[in-house]
């Protein structure tokens, strides 16, 4: 059933009656101004944008897996109200900059633009480009990988086999809004598909470029939505590096609304880096959701500076014993933006590691940042190793950071920490800097650099951990004092 | 207290009556000495450091630890500051190099002719003052050729000399690694990250060796040391005496002077330096303690 459908069941004057932005809802006429039936779940503003994403796609000969996405999503977006500040998950991340734009979908228009682009292509290792969520073939190169191996677009796949598999894995997974937004949002699935045992030696970088983007005050809010399934068989291997660009380092308005799904098999082993650099202007928001099976490896590396609002999901459940899970984050906001990790990492299993590391540096009075991280070890995770640690930089005056680590341990046997700082530079290493002969301007930015590198010095690649690296630098950059 | 008896001054004149070659001869290897030998120069022009009486306390709980501290340190002399624990010496040794801990309340530090207290920590630095530390911090994300390429530029700016590239740099830093007997790979390692006790004290020592330095304080350098290492750590540091360069060791014990050959030993008690004299002290306190000087 589509939302369109749905939405004829609404009481007719609920939606035209609110012009502006939201219901009063603190006011305790609220509960008795709201209809009472399916309509005091469903909220207008979530409707209509749903339904404006519906009508956006092409609904011609959609593969079964991305019909039953498509359905899935749509149900779930009936009763799934815009996030208020009063939702526990969205707490301290203030949605309304998005609420209060217009969103219109991007319609990719082909060819032109993409020129300028081409510069993109790296011709080192496999490839592809997603430009405002489309995969672009023109912009790809696949050429190095192994036989067996699956990269493209999900209507593009012809095994039966295949398809059926990965039916089996479409949203098993309820996130919350924006996941289901992007599920109906999304034009196509791109799939990456690990044969058993196979490993591919080149990581495979997918670019994810936004090229539509409005002025900033301008209240149009171009919105892509790309999403990605990933599935390693028994004892396969990938590394994987997920880019976000799109006017770097302006002040342009769009909203990447981004999911991928990962799967690893028993034995498999991904290795993620995700490295978000959009503009400033730009609202991100990413879920990663990641099912590991016993003795698989999942190694995420995380850096995020772009983004008005940049809001990074991730959800990883170790569905069997022995398995290792590695999570490291830096994020940076450097003006006016809110930079936010929600991790939930779930254990069930015994001998479960997990590791987690989440950096974030706060260089501007209006910025802020955001970690929630919670760890379930549950009852059979007996034997669980699970650490994390959380270390917040905060480099101005008012500038803000939200930490809420949380730790739920119900299997008795278990070796788990968590610790959590935030402070600025340490005296001490600043001193040994100085006792050097170095001032305090250079140590201060050398170690505030030092705080970023021990994330980027998890990326498996030396040349991203260099160029990431040199993003980081330059960022940061202006916001030291000069010397 | 006997302070008259005690006093820096006395240290000062007494010091100046011990002829040139005799303080020479125990200093250093017999080259360094007949260097000294023939370039004798005025007790004015002699002078490196001159404390008078330096007090401080902790920034933040104003507790008082240095109560009056006198020393004079001359071009080439070795000196060592013994005593209890908590009697000072570390904090002398960081108030010195300008450790933001400590607050001075008084007294004054001349260091070549040049108020010491009113200089930056780096500004020290750059004019040639090196503390080694007693525990050195960890700085996780910095490598050490670069950490050390910085400090040498820092030094090599205020020298007005242009810049080493992080090419010539390694070209000049590789050999130095022999001075401390460590592999090369010990330059890509963090700085202090996950080194061991002996490691981190080993570094240090590179960074003395890299930077140079015409007065050097060494805290504790031979704590946590085995045999082989506080050997290959004094041979450095005699590598790099000169007739001009002088050091300032804290130690406790008497092993370490046996390397490094103090001109003077001074313990140090209740925030003041209460003896002075030479080896011997430290080798009463070896088998005596420090009862036997107090």
């Amino acid at each position: 059933m589509s939302i369109s459908a749905l939405n004829s069941y609404l009481p007719k004057p609920c939606a035209p009656s609110r012009p502006c932005a939201r219901p009063p809802r603190a006011t305790p006429t609220k509960l008795f101004s709201q209809p009472p039936t399916l309509a005091s779940l469903s909220d207008p503003h979530v409707l209509r944008l749903a339904e404006t994403l519906e009508d956006s796609i092409a609904s011609s000969s959609c593969p079964p897996p991305l019909q039953k996405l498509r359905d899935i999503s749509s149900q779930s977006l009936l009763t799934t109200p815009w996030p208020s500040r009063k939702d526990e998950p969205f707490r301290f991340t203030d949605t309304s900059f998005i609420r209060n734009s217009e969103v219109h979908p991007v319609t990719l228009a082909p060819t032109q633009n993409l020129d300028a682009l081409s510069g993109l292509a790296d011709s080192i290792s496999p490839n592809i480009a997603i430009i405002d969520g489309y995969l672009v073939e023109s912009l790809s190169n696949l050429s190095e990988l192994p036989d067996g191996v699956f990269v493209g677009r999900l209507s593009d796949l012809n095994s039966k086999g295949l398809m059926d598999k990965v039916s089996k894995y479409v949203s098993n997974f309820q996130g919350d809004l924006f996941w289901s937004l992007n599920g109906v949002g999304a034009p196509d699935v791109v799939l990456v598909y690990v044969p058993e045992g196979c490993k591919v030696e080149k990581p495979l970088h997918l670019r994810f470029v936004s090229m539509n983007r409005s002025y900033k005050g301008s209240k149009s809010l171009p919105i892509s939505n790309p999403r990605v399934l990933v599935l390693v068989e028994k004892g396969g291997d990938i590394g994987i590096v997920e880019e976000y660009v799109g006017g770097d380092g302006d002040d342009r308005c769009y909203w990447t609304n981004s999911v991928m799904e990962v799967v690893l098999s028993d034995g498999a082993k991904v290795s993620h880096s995700y490295i978000q650099t959009q503009s400033l202007g730009a609202a991100h928001v990413k879920w990663t959701s990641v099912c590991q099976g016993s003795k698989s490896v999942y190694e995420l590396t995380e850096v995020s500076t772009g983004g008005k609002l940049s809001r990074h999901n991730v959800h990883v459940k170790q569905e069997g014993p022995d398995t290792v899970t590695e999570l490291s984050s830096f994020h940076l906001s450097i003006g006016d933006q809110l930079q936010d990790l929600h991790s939930k990492l779930v254990l069930d299993h015994p001998r479960g590691f997990s590791r987690q590391l989440h950096k974030v540096i706060v260089a501007h009075s209006l910025g802020q940042a955001v970690f929630d991280g919670n760890v379930q070890v549950n009852r059979e995770a007996q034997q669980t190793d699970a650490g994390q640690l959380s270390r917040s930089l905060l480099l101005e005056p008012r500038a803000t950071v939200n930490v809420k680590p949380n730790l739920q341990i119900i299997a008795d046997d278990v070796k788990c920490s968590h610790g959590a700082a935030i402070s600025d530079l340490e005296e001490d290493q600043l001193f040994y800097f100085q006792a050097r002969g170095i001032d305090k301007s250079s140590a201060r930015k050398a170690l505030i650099f030092s705080f970023a590198a021990e994330v980027i010095e998890q990326f498996p690649d030396a040349t991203l951990q260099k160029k990431v690296g040199n993003v980081i630098r330059t960022l940061l950059t202006p916001a030291l004092p000069s010397r | 207290m006997a302070t008259a008896f005690f006093s820096p001054t006395f240290t000062l004149r007494n010091s100046t009556s011990i002829p040139q070659s005799r303080r020479r001869s125990c200093l250093v290897r017999s080259s360094q000495a007949s260097v000294a030998v023939e370039t004798p120069s005025s007790s004015t022009t002699d002078l490196l450091l001159q404390v008078k009486d330096l007090s401080a306390v902790i920034a933040e709980s104003k507790q008082p630890i240095l109560k009056g501290v006198n020393l004079t340190v001359r071009h080439g002399e070795v000196h060592a500051v013994m005593g209890k624990n908590g009697s000072g010496k570390s904090t002398f040794a960081k108030v010195l190099a300008g450790h933001p801990d400590y607050e001075v309340t008084g007294g004054s530090v001349l260091y070549k002719g040049l108020d010491l207290l009113e200089m930056e920590p780096e500004e020290r630095a750059t004019a040639g003052l090196f503390m080694s530390f007693q525990s050195p911090v960890e700085i996780p994300g910095v490598s050490n050729i670069d950490f050390l390429n910085m400090a040498y530029n820092a030094r090599r700016r205020k020298l007005g000399l242009p810049e080493l590239g992080p090419i010539e740099f390694y070209g000049y830093v590789a050999p130095k690694l022999e001075l401390v007997n460590m592999k090369i790979d010990f330059l890509n390692r963090n700085v202090n990250e996950g080194f061991s006790g002996g490691e981190k004290k080993r570094n240090e020592i590179l960074q003395l060796a890299v930077l140079g330095a015409e007065f050097s304080i060494l805290d504790e350098i031979d704590s946590g040391l085995d045999v082989d290492a506080l050997q290959d750590v004094a041979k450095a540091v005699n590598g790099i005496l000169t007739s001009k360069n002088s050091v300032l060791m804290i130690t406790h014990y008497l092993r370490l002077l046996e390397f490094i050959k103090p001109t003077y030993i001074h313990v140090m008690e209740n925030g003041r330096i209460v003896k002075t004299g030479d080896i011997t002290i430290a080798k009463v306190l070896e088998k005596e303690g420090y009862k036997a000087i107090s």
